[in-house]
């Protein structure tokens, strides 16, 4: 028995050591931080630089000013819409990628890949290629006669708009194919063999059972679109200002790191919001498919 | 089973390791500023010893570096910043040594003056010290010209395409003409920017006064409707591709922006302008000031001064360098003859409450350009 014991107790110690450095790493580069930042935040800015360690509550005060208010509106309507066109273009595809076959399957995954090999801003820098005067876009409409002079499309909102739902449309896919490829399609036609018209038996039976990917994909584009605030300053010429652009302007050019810091907090506390109704609304305890 | 946890138990000790290792180089790197400051002071020729550059990425042509070392036998670390707030950052963690001469903006030179961490110049060791143009010289962050020397200024000047543009721009009143609309390209800087408008209402780029700064916010939403875009970087990309009409920009911009069409029209805005100044220091404790005397002497020498401004596409500090630079770079790099240093005004640093209503103003007006 109390050699049984021992071991047990061995093995438990073997356990803790092997998983000491993820909670180091965790407590060191996650934690910290973020506790760093909460401190930061309640503290006073010195004249030019630097910190005083003076209380504060000054720079929560200074987020209810309409002007930084409105960045936080900026960024969900921009979310916002980005999800909703994400979610229109995303749903269908992982949906119809789920009934291809094989072989298909896999050359559509490896397309939708390949973009990944390249960093995000150069992609970025693609699209302004696209779009700046007299580039793709704009020789391409000519061309069809569609417009004589350019469309000018570049440091405009679409423009920011078509860069979000770029970069975070994969995301909404791999959501929703992981979700229909455990969906059994008999089902689907089992309900039309009862007597439900394709649409009903969509509602009722296909999108009932992706929901939870659905879900998880708004989650994922939702969430990290509250933060992408480089393709506003390089899509959108700087004039769209989100939350994260307010905050990267007053680390870098302001220097005031403290309102950087309850910028972020507040940041941080909104998109645990959006995360803890997304847990109410579907039940879901992880991100299905991804985690 | 067992196999496996002893892999992850040695995966474990592995990761651990390397986190240890990480902080034993920290280490040894501090030391090996330590090292040099001793022989530097026992040994006066300073053959061998090293230069620890700090500064931004490509300020000096390889060539001239390389010069240096070969004429000196210091050997040139060049060690790099991308703002100067990390330099600062940087140099207050060293505690003013680990590098020997540093090359920075005028405002935070000011503020490293005042936290102690740069070192008193002694001109006596500068043979080329007269060869500064003293436009450039008794700024605000060194009024005494105790401890700086100037290396290269920019300006925010206009610059504009006459093919589409209908009116003659002279200043910076001009910019909010209604024929311009949705065609203006600005730098994204909150006091270069505001302070333009504080100058069209004709006050100071450094007021402290709110109610002034809070005029100038309005004033810029009127300007809201012709701004197309905001950004620093690569600015005159879109100025070349039609992008824009006219736009506010860098020196080193214009530069790039003319010797790729020479149409273009540079306007010295008739409101006054405010110079950037970059200036060298050598920091309080630097383990080498020695060989960065003899390097801020180098790059003084006309003839080296000349070859930098060309390459670096910046005014010209150095007055004796002003006739050396070729031809197709004068009109740029150097002043104008009509110049008048007291329409000369640059931006300093202002109190925080002042720079807070900066920003404020500063972020209603980019969301109205939108």
């Amino acid at each position: 028995m109390s050699g049984n014991r021992e071991k047990k107790k061995r093995r438990l110690r073997g356990e803790a050591l092997t998983v000491l450095p993820l909670y180091v790493f965790t407590l060191l580069f996650v934690l910290g931080p973020i506790v760093y930042m909460i401190v930061l935040s309640f503290l006073t800015r010195a004249e030019t630089w630097g910190v005083l360690p003076e209380f504060t509550l000054q720079n929560y005060k200074n987020i209810a000013e309409p002007v930084y208010l409105e960045t936080f509106w900026e960024s969900i309507k921009l979310a916002l819409t980005s999800t909703v066109l994400v979610i229109l273009i995303g749903y269908p595809f992982g949906y119809f990628m789920a009934k291809l076959t094989a072989k298909w399957k896999k050359r559509t995954m490896m397309l939708l890949m390949i973009p990944f090999w390249t960093s995000s801003l150069i992609r970025l820098y693609g699209w302004i290629i696209i779009f700046r005067a007299g580039g793709i876009l704009d020789k391409l409409l000519m061309a069809l006669h569609v417009t004589e002079k350019s469309v000018k499309i570049l440091y405009t909102y679409p423009a920011v708009v078509v860069g979000m739902v770029y970069a975070l449309l994969p995301f909404m896919i791999f959501a929703v194919y992981s979700s229909a490829e455990k969906l059994d399609f008999s089902l689907v036609e089992a309900a039309r063999d009862l007597g439900a018209s394709p649409m009903k038996a969509f509602l009722t039976v296909s999108l009932k059972l992706t929901l939870p990917g659905l879900l998880s994909g708004v989650v994922l584009t939702f969430v990290p679109s509250m933060g992408l605030f480089f393709i506003a300053d390089i899509l959108g010429g700087n004039k769209v200002v989100l939350v994260g652009n307010l905050i990267q302007e007053q680390l870098m050019k302001t220097h005031n790191w403290p309102f950087a810091a309850a910028l972020s907090v507040a940041l941080l506390a909104l998109t645990s919001l959006f995360m803890f109704l997304y847990r109410k609304l579907s039940g879901v305890k992880d991100l299905e498919g991804l985690v | 089973m067992k196999r496996n946890k002893m892999i992850s138990l040695v995966l474990s000790a592995v990761l651990l390791l390397a986190v240890l290792a990480g902080c034993g180089e920290a280490e040894s790197s501090s030391k090996g500023g330590e090292v040099s400051s001793a022989v530097q002071t026992e040994d006066t020729s300073l053959k061998g010893s090293t230069l620890n550059l700090f500064t931004w990425e490509g300020m000096f042509p390889q060539e001239v570096l390389d010069g240096f070392t070969e004429e000196t036998g210091v050997k040139i670390n060049y060690v790099n910043f991308d703002f100067d707030e990390t330099m600062l950052a940087k140099l207050e963690a060293a505690g003013g040594g680990d590098y020997d001469l540093v090359i920075a903006d005028d405002y935070i030179i000011e503020t490293a003056i005042s936290e102690d961490l740069v070192q008193k110049l002694d001109p006596s060791k500068l043979s080329n010290y007269k060869s500064i143009n003293p436009v450039y010289q008794g700024q605000f962050f060194d009024p005494e010209d105790e401890y700086t020397v100037p290396y290269g200024a920019g300006v925010q000047t206009i610059v504009y395409d006459p093919s589409l543009v209908d009116l003659e721009i002279t200043g910076y009143a001009d910019l909010w003409d209604k024929s311009l609309e949705d065609s203006v390209g600005i730098i994204a800087s909150s006091r270069v920017i505001d302070g333009m408008a504080l100058k069209v209402l004709g006050e100071s780029y450094n007021t402290e006064d709110i109610s002034k700064i809070e005029a100038a916010g309005q004033k810029l939403l009127e300007l809201a409707p012709n701004i197309r875009l905001i950004k620093d970087d690569n600015t005159q990309d879109d100025l070349l591709s039609g992008e824009i009409s006219a736009a506010v920009m860098y020196t080193s911009q214009v530069t790039m922006a003319k010797m790729q069409n020479p149409e273009l029209k540079v306007v010295f805005p008739k409101e006054g302008i405010g110079f950037g100044i970059m200036a060298q220091f050598i920091p309080s404790n630097a383990p080498n000031a020695e060989a960065a005397y003899l390097f801020m002497d180098y790059i003084l020498r006309p003839e080296i001064s000349a070859k930098c401004y060309e390459f670096l596409g910046y005014y010209c500090t150095n007055k004796d360098a002003d006739a050396l630079i070729s031809e197709e770079y004068r009109e740029f790099l150097t002043l104008p003859e009509d110049f008048k240093a007291e329409k000369m005004e640059m931006i300093e640093n202002i109190s925080a409450e002042a720079l807070e209503a900066h920003e404020k103003v500063w972020t209603a007006f980019k969301s109205a350009c939108e």
